[in-house]
Order: C-alpha cells, then structure tokens, then sequence
C-alpha cells in the first residue's frame, strides 16, 4: 500500500511530504511511545504511529528507516521536529484517531484482520 | 521586574555555542544556587521582614515554617504595604502564595527557561521532599556559568582532532554525549548511520549498528551525568564503546532484564525508560560487555562484525 493511500484513508494532516510518499510500499507498522519498544521491532517498510510529539521520535524513525511518522490523537508538531522531519526527510503526519483507533484503521488497511 | 525585556534566549540554536549548551543541561539547578537562606517567619511583621532585607541585601525572602515553603515577600511587596500603610501586618497576610518553584535536581536550562517565561526575579528552589533548598538568581547563573565556561573551553581545546584514521585502516570516531540534554539526543546516532550509508554496508547491518548507537546515547542522556561514545570501524567489525563518569549501575544484572528500568515519569514522557536499552544492545551485538562501578561510571562494549 502506498503511503498517500493510508494518508487518504486516515484523513491525515501533513506537515512534511518525504520521499517514500508516493513511492515506497508500506508493508508493516510500528507503534509505541517509549522508543525502545520501537527499536526492537525487526520489520521492514514500516510507518510508526506514535503519541510522542518530539524530535526523538523521528530520530528512532530514522533508525529503523520508518517510511513515515503518523502521530495520533491530532498532535501538532513543533517547529524543531519539522525542520528535523525536513532533515531527515522522513513523512511526518498527524491522525485525527486515538493509538488504538489508528492502529486499528491500519490493521485493516494493510489486511492484517 | 523594571524596565524593558529582552526578548528570551534561546536554549539550542545555532548562535549559541555547543559548549554552553551543554553546560546549561549538565549543571543541575543545586550547583548552581544559593543554599544560605535568608528567611522569615509568617507571623513576622512585614517591618522585620524589610529591616532584615536591608541588612542582607536581598531582594526578596521566603517565607517558611520550618522547611516548608509558604509564601515569598519581594521589595514589590514592602513598597506595597508602606503604601497601604499595612507595614506593621503579619507577613503571611501579605505575602504571595501563588509561587513558580523550580527543583533542585532539574537541570539549569529548566531556570533559565522559567526566567524567560515568567520575568521574576528570583525562584525559590525545592528539593525532593518539597522542602526549600535554595533560592536561584539571574546573578547565581551569571557567575556560575562564566566560571564555568573557562574550564570547559581548556577540556574542548585539549579534545580537538579527535576523529581520526589511523595506518592500519582503523576508523575511530568520538562523540560527547550530555546527560539530560533530550534536544541533541541522537545525533551522534544519526552521523554514525549517514557515514555507513556512504561506506555502502548492508541495510541490515547499518541498522543492527543504528539501534545500539541510538541505545547507547540514549543510555548516556537518560541515566548517567554525561560521557562520551566511540565508534571504531575495521574490515572484520564495527565497534561502538560508551564511558561515562557516573554514577554507575548498582545492580548490571537486573539492569539487563527486560523491562527493568530507574527511569521516572518524566523521562517516560520524552518516550525514554523502556527498560530494553541494555537489551537491545545485546540484542544486535555479536560480542557486548558492560562493567559498572558505582561512582565511578559504566562502560558498555557492543562489537557487531561487517
């Protein structure tokens, strides 16, 4: 599934558009607000949903080259994690839905239920 | 506070150098303040309280019973009072009790921060029992930091050079890591990814490489007063070291349970304290070694073959 799909289905807002947004396929998710939790997730081509509305969770995205970052509960992000969104070049969006309520969206989307 | 503002400092930025950045993370709120207190009582007339500031100098006295903070009477209030010609009140009946309070384990940047947002003069600091501790200055900062600067600048002067490559092919890298400083927490991290990416290794292994970096300067931020890791690259392995100067594991085994963390709320928050730091390390690694001494500091090996 291409990134622009999930971003049409969840009815995101964008605040950085990276590279993997029309390209790439999205094959996995990720989710967790303690960064650890993300880190030991061995997936591939995943977007990470998360809760934490800081510049580290796009540098634990970076690590596990995410194709993307969907922060839920529609968390806005600060000006320090858009310049480091543009760094980095990694999608940063914000989903209107709850952890639970954006994971659950995914698992469909991606067919996972 | 009189007179015009300046616009607020700001913490991280270009403009500032990295060496007072990561002084104003490293140095806590109590190496900083002044611990000889000037106080009063509540029952003390705002007179006393007056005579007392004059003697000593001081613009503003807490106001406690026991240790416990209660209120604070500023020179603002003093004028106020010989105004209302209330001088002669008890100081509890006047003094403000809606009070901005600082901890005394925070980092400096929390004060400085608290200065630019409120305009007070002074903070009166807590310690964890949420007892008074201290009473924190624009002046305090000012002399502290100035202080420290110089020898700061000595140890960054005597450090320079220090990525290097040596005849044997041996790639050696070092990076200072500040403890509590969240807003530069995994740069290294993301240099040492970006230099792999350039050597062209394996997808798999960069990130095997990402994930321990990142958990070790994690590590560095979250838990220890500041130290430094080194990334060191040959044919056969990559291996990345963090030493820090304390305050040391008590218990490495219990450290390397999964879930097992020290971390507190607030670190939580930052999306820190999973307990699977040490974990994931050895997760990665093909060779990890730990050895703690407490208050000494934590050495952390992780050797990852190419």
């Amino acid at each position: 599934m291409k990134f622009s799909e999930i971003y049409d289905l969840l009815g995101c807002t964008e605040f950085h558009r990276g590279n993997s947004w029309g390209e790439a396929e999205i094959l996995n998710v990720t989710a967790g607000d303690l960064m650890s939790e993300v880190l030991i997730d061995e997936l591939e081509d995943v977007v990470l949903v998360t809760a934490l509305n800081s510049e580290q969770a796009l540098r634990t995205a970076s690590m596990v080259d995410a194709l993307a970052v969907i922060l839920v509960n529609g968390k806005v992000p600060g000006p320090g994690m858009l310049s480091l969104a543009a760094d980095l070049d990694i999608t940063l969006v914000s989903s209107p839905y709850s952890m639970f309520g954006t994971c659950g969206r995914l698992c469909r989307l991606l067919g996972e239920v | 506070m009189s007179g015009q503002r300046k616009p607020p400092v700001t913490l991280v930025s270009q403009n500032i150098p990295s060496a007072l950045t990561e002084l104003i993370f490293r140095l806590k709120i109590k190496d900083v303040m002044s611990d000889v207190l000037v106080t009063g009582r509540k029952e003390e007339s705002l007179r006393t309280i007056q005579q007392r500031m004059k003697e000593k100098s001081v613009t503003g006295v807490p106001i406690v019973d026991g240790r416990r903070l209660l209120g604070v009477i500023s020179v603002h209030d003093i004028l106020t009072a010989f105004d209302n010609g209330t001088i002669d009140e008890r100081a509890e009946t006047h003094m403000t009790r809606d009070l901005k309070v600082l901890e005394d384990d925070m980092p400096l940047s929390f004060a400085i921060n608290y200065f630019n947002k409120y305009g007070f003069g002074r903070f009166p600091v807590l310690n964890r029992n949420r007892e008074l501790s201290g009473i924190i200055t624009i002046r305090d900062i000012n002399t502290t930091l100035l202080s420290e600067v110089n020898r700061v600048v000595e140890d960054l002067e005597s450090e320079l050079n220090r990525n290097s490559r040596d005849d044997l092919g041996i790639e050696s890298r070092q990076y200072y890591v500040v403890s509590l400083d969240f807003e530069n927490a995994g740069r290294a991290s993301s240099e040492i990814k970006k230099h792999l990416k350039t050597h062209g290794l394996d997808a798999k292994l960069i990130r095997r490489v990402a994930v321990a970096s990142y958990e070790m300067e994690m590590n560095l931020v979250v838990h220890s007063s500041g130290g430094k890791m080194t990334f060191q690259m040959d044919e056969k392995e990559i291996s990345l070291t963090s030493v820090d100067s304390g305050p040391g594991i008590p218990d490495v085994e219990q450290a390397l349970e999964t879930g097992f963390t020290t971390a507190n709320d607030w670190i939580r928050s930052l999306g820190f304290g999973a307990g699977m730091g040490l974990p994931n390390i050895r997760r990665v690694s093909d060779d990890f070694s730990i050895s703690s001494k407490m208050g000494e500091g934590t050495t952390v090996e992780a050797k990852i073959r190419r």
